[in-house]
């Protein structure tokens, strides 16, 4: 069936790729999806902005040779950000504490709860970043992007398999490491 | 908590403890990013710059970034530039502004530069010289060598010149690198636009008119007064020279020469002549006489507060006081415009178009529309006005170390050597001085020495012919030689009305009108379907040049012009149009007129090779174009066909951007075409965007005399040129 939405994207892109012009579109449209991913990455303003400029100048570059493999553009973007974080990450680490980022805010639930929960958030995520580097990009893009698999696939340039395996592994690897640091109850 | 059900993990996350995981990853959400506004608005200028630069697809841009190694950096990127600039603006919110690299250019931004010269790039800081040598890319793509002097980089053509009629992009990539190892924080990008071929012209160049000339006419004292002269004013017709003596006396004297004429005694600060030549006004003692002429009556306006300045616009005698620009309205006086309650004002002169004034404010010179109250302020703090040009769509000021002539935007500046200017209706500019008295056109081009000797303050008469200046203190008329050889006269004299023609349409489209004649107005009538006289919209009109200047006809004289209209966002070349017009010189007034109009289709602007000029002899053909090319793929690229198509002349030749076909034997009236194919390349290795083709005539005149006739377009559209077998 018909997505229009996807359909309209598809149009956008065509336009593009026919008329370096029409990428504006493009650009407004995710913008702040990439941006936003980018910060996540990097945690220094300045930074997300030198690599935010840096994906969107090599996506206008290369959108005569984009080909629609019938995912979302979006997931063509992530690969390019994927690869220029990558480089990134060559030279620069995060410098923010995590929490300065993922909020961890959680409604309901009495306050020592929250105060636990928050906590154990907290702790997986610290360990996601040290986890290997394959593994935390396939867990970024699924959990905190909530990309499809099939996306995170063209975005990191494996297969789905290959995506699902990185992510068990991720998943489990924070398991082991969160109940060794959990504290004693 | 809720737990989000995803089937993507289905198969992958089985465990429960896998999946209590994965929903603490997921409950994380992430926090706004800090974002600047204008960090994401600036971006998207600097792709949509970067695209445009692109334009419609064909071989990517970034490829010519990277030509052959060695001297050869040849680029496509128009795009990239803007990066540049928008990316430093945006850069200087990032620590250690102080160690920031300054790139700059003297001929940034300006137009009509010379191509007789290196592109210089000055750095405020010592460069690495092989970094920063190699990140130096050309647009158009172009072979350069590079020198160094001090922090300043000379980049020159190895072809020699640069390439006329082009703009041209230089920047200085990321790459660079300081002498301490410092990286530029962005690429700098410096753009200008060159000016047309000095030769063959069909405008007066250097060989038009004898060096050292003594070609001055009729030079003769017009007038004499101990207590000096201020104030000269022509009278529209050429005939009679006005001016105010020391003693404030409003004196006339026929040009030809003879006793001066005493219009009012004394105390007259300020004159003007209405357009029409039938009235004066003049400020005396703090009132303002206005003397129809011809019956000599004088009728009286008495302005509050007392004016400083008089002038016309169409609807009467208008006047600068204290606080602002007046006119004569029913009952009094009405205010056009407020002055600056600010600082120091002085109204210094009004524009012939009645509707500028010029004026100083403390150190700066400013021009303000008197329609919108907006000022503008022109050149450095300490400009001088210098003058207008007779259709007051220009001005002139002093510049840092010469004489400057812009719009009256302060934009599309040209400057030209230092002296006393006067701007003709034939844009021709006198400069005079101390020890001689030069002539040249206003795009700088055509410098000509007219004579030796003192020539203070030139004043040309509206015929473009005749001038004033003074020597000793004495006021001198002369008349200059015609802008042409008598053999070029007519084409000249039509060049200049299709320049006056095109600079009306660009700066003040109601004055282009004057250049149409009854057929002219039909082919720009909007009522009836013609083209449009007034070019608007984004991309927007930013420069013409003429393709081709040739006469066509005699009794009448007719020539014919292709003009090449360029269109440009945020200042970059992005699209072209051609006009074919046809002038007619009227049998009364001897005038060119606009009696023909056709236009072509809008063109996208590649980043690939354009021919930007054709040379036309009877013997040969020469092409130039605005990159260097591939010289083995001008053999077969560029042909001459004859009438029947059968391919004519001896194998192209190829220097320095010019593929010259010669052997032919080019007949008057006979049709020919030109064709540049697609297979041509630059040095980078891209084709050019479309196949060229050029029908043009076999030119007139003896073997070897020399028309510029060019009139690229794409194939298989035929050119706009009105040749008959188009």
């Amino acid at each position: 069936m018909s997505d229009p939405l996807r359909d309209d994207e598809r149009e956008l892109v065509e336009r593009a790729k026919r008329d370096p012009r029409q990428f504006g579109a493009l650009y407004d449209r995710h913008f702040q999806q990439i941006y936003r991913f980018v910060y996540s990455r990097v945690r220094e303003q300045t930074a997300a902005e030198d690599v935010t400029s840096e994906i969107f100048m090599k996506a206008l570059k290369a959108m005569p040779r984009y080909q629609d493999t019938g995912r979302p553009f979006a997931a063509w973007l992530y690969q390019i950000s994927v690869n220029a974080i990558a480089d990134r990450y060559r030279t620069l680490r995060p410098s923010s504490p995590l929490d300065d980022f993922h909020d961890l805010s959680i409604a309901e639930p009495p306050l020592e709860e929250q105060a636990a929960h928050r906590d154990e958030i907290r702790r997986i995520w610290a360990l996601v970043e040290a986890l290997p580097v394959q593994q935390k990009t396939a867990l970024v893009l699924k959990f905190q992007e909530d990309m499809k698999i099939e996306d995170i696939a063209i975005a990191m340039g494996k297969t789905p398999g290959a995506v699902k395996l990185l992510i068990h592994r991720g998943v489990s690897r924070l398991r082991e490491e969160a109940d060794s640091l959990r504290p004693a109850e | 908590m809720s737990m989000q059900h995803d089937p993507d993990l289905d198969d992958v996350l089985q465990d429960q403890e896998l999946r209590h995981v994965a929903d603490l990853l997921r409950e994380a959400r992430m926090t706004e990013a800090p974002l600047d506004d204008a960090f994401r608005s600036a971006l998207r200028r600097q792709l949509m710059n970067q695209a445009w630069g692109m334009g419609g697809g064909g071989t990517p841009w970034w490829r010519k970034m990277f030509g052959p190694t060695g001297m050869v950096w040849a680029t496509a990127a128009v795009g990239v530039i803007l990066i540049g600039v928008v990316v430093v603006l945006t850069a200087t919110n990032q620590p250690g502004p102080s160690d920031q690299v300054v790139v700059t250019s003297p001929i940034s931004n300006q137009s009509a530069v010379r191509l007789q010269q290196p592109i210089q790039v000055t750095f405020n800081q010592p460069m690495n010289h092989p970094s920063t040598e190699a990140a130096v890319q050309i647009t158009p793509a172009t072979t350069v060598a590079f020198s160094w002097h001090e922090n300043t980089l000379s980049v020159t053509p190895t072809a020699g010149d640069l390439a006329p009629n082009t703009q041209y992009q230089v920047t200085i990539g990321p790459g660079a690198r300081t002498a301490s190892g410092q990286s530029l924080t962005a690429p700098k990008t410096i753009t200008f636009v060159t000016q047309p071929p000095a030769a063959p012209s069909p405008s007066p160049s250097p060989s038009a008119r004898p060096t050292p000339v003594t070609a001055l006419a009729g030079q003769h004292l017009l007038a004499s007064i101990p207590e000096g002269i201020t104030n000269v004013l022509w009278s529209p017709d050429s005939s009679t020279v006005y001016f105010v003596t020391g003693k404030g006396a409003l004196e006339s004297v026929p040009f030809a020469g003879g006793s001066p004429t005493v219009i009012a005694p004394d105390g007259v600060t300020s004159v003007a002549i209405n357009p029409a030549g039938d009235q004066l006004a003049y400020i005396r003692k703090a009132n303002i006489e206005i003397l129809a002429i011809a019956p000599g009556t004088t009728t009286e306006v008495v302005p509050t507060p007392a004016p400083v300045l008089v002038g016309w616009t169409t609807g009467g005698v208008e006047w600068v006081s204290a606080d602002g620009v007046y006119t004569a309205a029913p009952g009094g006086q009405g205010k056009v415009a407020p002055l600056p309650a600010t600082g120091t004002v002085t109204a210094i002169s009004f524009a012939p178009d009645g509707v500028h004034i010029a004026y100083t404010q403390d150190q700066s010179l400013n021009v303000m529309d008197l329609g919108t109250g907006k000022s503008t302020v022109l050149g450095l703090p300490g400009a001088h006005f210098l003058g207008w040009s007779p259709d007051g769509t220009g001005i002139m000021y002093s510049g840092a170390q010469a004489v400057v002539l812009a719009d009256l935007g302060g934009r599309n500046t040209t400057p030209l050597p230092a002296g006393e200017p006067s701007w003709s209706s034939q844009d021709e500019v006198l400069l005079g001085s101390d020890v001689n008295l030069f002539v040249m056109r206003s795009d700088a081009s055509g410098q000509t020495k007219l004579a030796d000797g003192t020539f203070h303050l030139p004043d040309w008469a509206p015929n473009g012919i005749a001038f004033t200046y003074f020597r000793g203190g004495e006021l001198f008329a002369a008349s200059a030689p015609a802008p042409a050889p008598p053999a070029t006269a007519p084409l000249d004299a039509a060049t200049s009305v299709v320049n006056a023609f095109m600079k009306a349409r660009k700066d003040n489209p109601d004055r282009a009108n004057a250049y149409l004649d009854d057929n002219g107005r039909k082919a720009y009538s909007s009522a009836i379907g013609g083209l449009n006289l007034q070019v608007t919209g984004d991309p927007s009109f930013s420069r013409y040049y003429l393709l081709t200047a040739q006469v066509t006809g005699s009794h009448p004289d007719t020539a014919q012009f292709v003009v090449r209209i360029v269109l440009a966002h945020n200042n970059l070349d992005v699209k072209t149009f051609e006009e074919t017009l046809t002038l007619v010189r009227t049998q009364g007034s001897q005038q060119f007129l606009v009696d023909q109009a056709a236009a072509g289709s809008v063109l996208t602007l590649g980043s690939t090779a354009e021919v930007v000029s054709v040379d036309v002899t009877t013997t040969s053909v020469k092409v130039t174009f605005d990159s260097d090319l591939k010289p083995e793929t001008v053999t077969a690229g560029v042909i001459i066909l004859d009438s029947k198509g059968k391919q004519i002349g001896n194998a192209p030749s190829y220097a320095k951007r010019t593929v010259t076909i010669d052997g032919l034997d080019l007949k008057s009236g006979k049709s020919f075409k030109l064709v540049v194919l697609s297979t041509v390349q630059d040095v980078s290795g891209n084709n050019i965007a479309a196949e060229y083709d050029l029908t043009f005539e076999g030119p007139a005149g003896k073997s070897g005399d020399r028309h510029k006739d060019t009139s690229p377009s794409p194939s298989p559209q035929p050119s706009p040129s009105a040749t008959p077998s188009s």
